[in-house]
This record gives structure tokens, sequence and C-alpha cells, in this order.
């Protein structure tokens, strides 16, 4: 009984999962200006990360660099979480109030609608990111990765999208009582994470007591962990620790976000339509 | 003189619009703050790992921090909300209607609407070069001052050529949502110095792609390490730009079949 309404539930959300692959797949313009704000920042980024006089303390080479960056647009598109644009909207014009109606979990629609949308937004990415690689690729140094690297850093990217999308969720649902949670969101999840998650400086590279809070927050595992990883500059013991502070506040969010998901939808009164 | 009329009354029209719904305004007044909030502390960060980037220390990156909020404040009050309209205008038939009417419809559609949400970036952009300077880090003459103006209106110049070409674009698509985004995506080449772009790039943005002149220019001519014939050749640039792209927005309209309805 109980294995038949997992696998019910699974294929459920499996064929929403294909749905979804479908109805991004015709947006496919917009997906290229999307690719297009990706990968501009971190260029600009890692140019000027080249030109800069670092200081003494600053492990990164200009090799550790160019790799960062070139990494940087996948990563960040993985582990992207639009639930908290996509959340709101549907409380606002009443598209949530329909959903709750279907047999199938909203949160799970939306956070499907999430993944099948980063893992198209790849098809753009990864020729390029690709092309870069083949062009810079002697001033790259890639000797040291192997396969145990490698898995690592998928699993730290499923981690770490898992993460930001719970922390997403969370403020999202805010939006049960708020209006527009864009602000709450631009600080806790825009702000923070574009200082301390490794998008404008490389988290390994901050000196000894910014790190230690960036290592502390769940920021550095949406963005700078996965590469940091792939840099092989991280022991074992270090990326294991990696993980044990992501699973933390990917639980802790979690309890959050369904707390929150119960409280919310008690107050709940649809409008629009 | 019409047109400027009718501009303003237009502008009022959007400000009432505005004021109706005062808590969402207040709120991005906030969102905004923020927003420069975290700009600034991105250079504070980025200096913890950095001593200079291309020669550029950190008060001079916080000059042209400060210009080029300024410049993007500019940009958000004045052409901003327009582009968003645009790609409305262009699906709802709207478009047709204002071709109509006897006014400048290149003037309108560009200056139709205005925003007052970035004028907090503008006051605090202004105290941070205000601090600067009393720091010591700009050292104002008259001349400085001088060239300063003449690259700020080059940058807004130019700025408004893109504009123009994401409203061709619009017109020519007959739908383009997110060109907000492109012309976003366009200003992260411009939070950093040019310098620090290699030889070739940075040859193509002091001329066919002349986003030196966005921030990078104002910037140095307010530190004074600009040279006058950098900032005359960006004027030139920027206005041999917009006498182009009008041009091509004259072609466009006349070659617009109408859209949507």
């Amino acid at each position: 009984m109980i294995q038949s309404k997992i696998s019910q539930s699974f294929s459920a959300h499996l064929a929403t999962l294909r749905a979804h692959f479908k109805i991004i797949f015709t947006y496919r313009g917009m997906m290229l200006i999307q690719a297009v704000r990706l990968l501009l920042l971190p260029l600009v980024l890692a140019a000027a990360w080249l030109s800069i006089e670092k200081t003494a303390e600053n492990p990164y080479s200009d090799a550790d660099y160019l790799l960062y960056y070139l990494l940087v647009p996948v990563i960040l598109n993985l582990t992207d979480s639009r639930l908290v644009f996509r959340f709101p909207m549907a409380v606002r014009d009443g598209s949530l109030s329909r959903e709750l109606l279907k047999p199938f979990p909203p949160l799970s629609g939306y956070a499907l609608e999430s993944i099948a949308n980063n893992l198209i937004q790849l098809v753009y990415l990864l020729p390029f990111t690709l092309l870069a690689g083949y062009a810079i690729s002697d001033r790259l140094q890639l000797s040291h990765i192997n396969l145990q690297l490698l898995l690592f850093m998928v699993l730290a990217i499923m981690l770490g999208g898992l993460v930001r999308m719970l922390i997403s969720g969370s403020i999202s649902l805010v939006g049960f009582w708020l209006e527009d949670v864009t602000t709450l969101n631009l600080i806790l999840n825009g702000g923070i994470w574009a200082l301390l998650g490794g998008m404008i400086v490389p988290v390994a590279t901050f000196p000894q007591h910014i790190r230690y809070i960036a290592e502390l927050l769940p920021y550095r595992y949406m963005l700078s962990f996965p590469i940091e990883i792939v840099t092989g500059r991280l022991s074992q013991a270090q990326i294991l620790q990696g993980f044990a502070v992501c699973l933390f506040w990917s639980l802790l969010f979690a309890l959050i976000m369904r707390l929150i998901w119960k409280r919310g939808l008690k107050v709940y009164a649809a409008y629009g339509g | 003189m019409l047109q400027a009329a009718i501009i303003l009354k237009l502008w009022k029209a959007s400000m009432m619009q505005a004021m109706e719904y005062r808590g969402s305004f207040a709120f991005s007044i906030i969102a905004n703050f923020f927003d420069f909030i975290f700009g600034f502390l991105q250079y504070l960060v980025f200096f913890t790992a950095a001593q200079s980037i291309a020669g550029w220390n950190s008060d001079q990156m916080l000059v042209l921090y400060g210009v080029f909020m300024l410049v993007f404040a500019l940009q958000f009050i004045f052409l901003y909300p327009n582009l968003v309209a645009m790609g409305d205008m262009v699906n709802s038939g709207n478009l047709d209607l204002l071709l109509t009417k006897p006014v400048n419809a290149q003037l309108i559609l560009s200056f139709r609407r205005i925003s007052f949400e970035e004028l907090g970036s503008i006051s605090t952009a202004l105290v941070l070069l205000g601090w600067l300077t009393v720091k010591g880090a700009i050292n104002l003459t008259p001349a400085s001052v001088a060239l300063f103006l003449v690259a700020i209106v080059a940058a807004m110049l130019l700025i408004y050529c893109l504009f123009l070409l994401l409203m061709c674009l619009a017109v020519f698509l007959e739908r383009l949502d997110n060109m907000a985004q492109l012309m976003w995506s366009m200003f992260s080449l411009c939070r950093y110095p040019v310098d620090v772009y290699p030889a070739r790039l940075r040859f193509m943005f002091f001329s066919f792609l002349p986003v030196a002149y966005i921030a990078s220019v104002p910037a140095s001519a307010l530190l004074g390490t600009a040279s006058a014939a950098q900032v005359m050749t960006g004027m030139i640039i920027a206005l041999t730009a917009t006498f182009a792209t009008t041009l091509l927005w004259r072609r466009t309209i006349r070659a617009y079949t109408s859209a949507g309805g």
C-alpha cells in the first residue's frame, strides 16, 4: 500500500518535471538573455582578479582564479532557485488556489519547475564554458582532478541547490503575510550571498576571520564550495566538514519551511484569480 | 516647446500614479538603499583579498562606484520605466495609437514615464562622492569638474543609445521581455575600471563598444587622471552614436507594420 503510494507520487513528480521541461523549452529566447546575464559578471570578475595586486595572504594563483570563474556560471545556475519569485507571484495572481486543489504538493511543483529551468539552461551554458575552457586551456591546471573530486563536486552542487531552495522557499513563504518579499530576499539571499558566498571574492581567499564566518554561513555552499572542491585545495576532512555544515542548514530550513507552510496556509485567503 | 510641456504633464501623471501606491514606493526606496549598501560592501570585501586593481586603489574604486551609481540611478529614473513599458506598448497595439498622434514619437516613448524609486541612490551616491572629496581622495579643480560634467553627459547619451537600440529591437521582434535585464547586464561591465581588461578588449571598449565612457572615464575625470582629449573623444562617439541610433529608430518605425491589438 505505502509502496504503491510512493511509486505513484514518484511518477507524478517525474511527469511534472517532464511537463516543465517542455514548457520551459518553448521560451528559449528568454533563456538566452538569462545566459548572457549569468556569463557576463563572472567574466568581468575574472578580468578584475587577474589584474589585481594581491594581498600577501591570498593563496590563489591566476590559474586558480581562471578555473574558479570558469565554473561560476555553471554552479551559479545549477544551485539557483526561482521559488522566491514564483511563489509570491502565485499568491498574488491566485494560481496558488488552483494548485492547492490538485492532488499534488504545490511547492514540489514550483521546485521542479525551478530544477527543470536550471537543467535546460545548461544547454546554453555548457558549450560556452567548454569553449572558454579550451581557449584558456594552457593557463588552467587540471591535472589533480580525479573521479572522486568530481563526485564530491556533484554531491556538493546538489546539496548547495537544496539549501538555496530551502532558504528561498522559507523567504517566499513569508509571502503569505507580506505582499512583497523582494527586499527580504535581497538582503538574506542576494546581498549576503554575493558578499560571502564566493561571487565577488572566492571564499578561500578571504582573510582568516572573514573566511571562518563565511564557512559557517550557508551561502558558501551554494557557490564557492563545489568549486573549492575541484580546485583540489580542500582536504578530505575539510570537504566532509563542509557537507556537514551544509546538511545542518538544509535540515534547519526544511523544518522552518514546514512550520511556515503550515501556519501560512491557515492565514491564506485567496484573492485575485 | 510643446513636446516638453507634454512630457512634463506625463511626468506629473506618473508621479501621481506612484504616490497612489505609497507603501510599495517606500518599500522600493528601502530596497534600493540596501542595494547601494551591498554594492558598497562588495568593494570593501573585494579589498580584503586585493590591494589594488589595475592601478586603482580602494579610494579610487569607491569614486568609480559613486560615479557608477550616479549614472545607474539617472538611467533608472528617466529611461528604465519607459523601457519596461515599451514591450507592453508593442504587444498591446498602443504603439500604433501613439504613432498616429501629432507628437514626436521618439521623444514621448523615451521620456513618457519617470520613476523616483532611485532618488535614494542618487543622494547616497552624492554623499559618498562628497565624503571622498572631504577625505581627500577627490581633488576638485574647475578643470576636473568641467571634464566630469562633459563625461557624464556623454555617458548618459551612450546609455540612451543602448536604450534606443533595445526599443528598436522591441519593435522589430514585436516581443521582447526582460529588456531591462539585457541593459543591466551591460552595466556589470562598468562596475570595474576598463583597465582590468586585456588590451584588445580595452580598445573595443574605448571605440566600438564604448563601455569605458560610461563609468571609468567620468570617474577618472573626477580623479583628475583623464585627459581632455579622452573625454572629448567620448563626447564625439556619444554624439555620433545618438545620431546613428536615431536614424535607425526612424527606419525601424517606417518598416513597422503593426503588431498585436
